[in-house]
């Protein structure tokens, strides 16, 4: 399986390791009158879809840089690949 | 006095060196290194080269650079070995360490297209996208090494020290396979 990384072009997916849901990426406020219940869901409460699906993997034996693949579960296939650090970026 | 001898990484007392083919290879002991990591906002520092970008790998005048990650970079100094590095580059909003002690070095060199079939059997990189000024870090023998296409000819290996024997046995394996008997 070769993943697009968005700096090196197609790389050995045995080259990274992978982490999980990117939805690990939207840490809750800590400081949010509900934040128990937030850090719970945050951290216990994950989707499990069978199709799209976007992951955190990390280049471990490349530049050690964060990425955003958009994979589906069902066929495996890699639909797009991003830096984490853009996408949190963009969003901060 | 207790009489110190310094040794090479692979153990001898010079360097090794094999021919094997139309390929050389090399152990280069007196390579040295030091990473460069630029904190946030702070300009590149004047060392007579532009450093690379992403999959790059540029020489300057007694020095070389290769990029390592975002913001990142390992700086080569031929025959550099035994000199202070870190203390040679420290400047502002620079994150310098020494790392001459932690890698070995192997240059490969032979014609053009032995040099890319050897590649294509050593990682599993591109060697399309590896031409002259590429350098990558990736998986080799489940060991991370540094790959660095110095010229059409030219090939480097920088991997762990302490696996100097594991990484120069897989060389020289690589090589013997491809190997056309005369």
């Amino acid at each position: 399986m070769l993943i697009p990384h968005p700096l090196l072009g197609l790389r050995d997916a045995e080259e990274f390791t992978y982490l999980g849901d990117a939805s690990l990426l939207d840490r809750p406020d800590p400081h949010a009158p509900d934040a128990a219940q937030q850090f719970y869901e945050y951290q216990h409460l994950r989707d499990n879809p069978a199709g799209i699906h976007r992951e955190l993997w990390f280049h471990e034996q490349g530049d050690r840089s964060w990425l955003i693949v958009t994979r589906n579960t069902l066929t495996h296939e890699i639909l797009g690949a991003e830096l984490a650090r853009d996408a949190k970026g963009a969003k901060a | 006095m207790t009489e110190l001898k310094p040794i090479c990484a692979l153990g001898g007392a010079e360097p090794a060196s094999r021919r094997i083919g139309a390929l050389s290879l090399r152990e280069d002991a007196g390579l040295g290194l030091a990473s460069l990591a630029l904190r946030a906002g702070a300009p590149a520092p004047a060392l007579g080269l532009v450093l690379p970008g992403p999959g790059g790998w540029a020489e300057g005048a007694g020095l070389a650079a290769f990029w390592t990650g975002a913001g990142q970079w390992m700086l080569e100094f031929p025959g550099g070995a035994g000199r202070d590095l870190a203390a040679e580059l420290a400047g502002p909003g620079l994150s310098v360490t020494e790392q001459t002690d932690g890698f070995t070095a192997f240059e490969i060199q032979g014609p053009a297209a032995e040099l890319v079939a050897l590649l294509e059997k050593l990682v599993n990189v591109d060697a399309r996208r590896f031409g002259p000024g590429s350098a990558t870090r990736t998986g080799f023998h489940h060991m991370s090494v540094f790959v660095i296409r110095r010229a059409p000819d030219r090939l480097a290996v920088l991997g762990m020290r302490s696996a100097a024997g594991t990484i120069w046995h897989a060389l020289v394996e690589a090589a013997e396979r491809q190997e056309v008997p005369a």
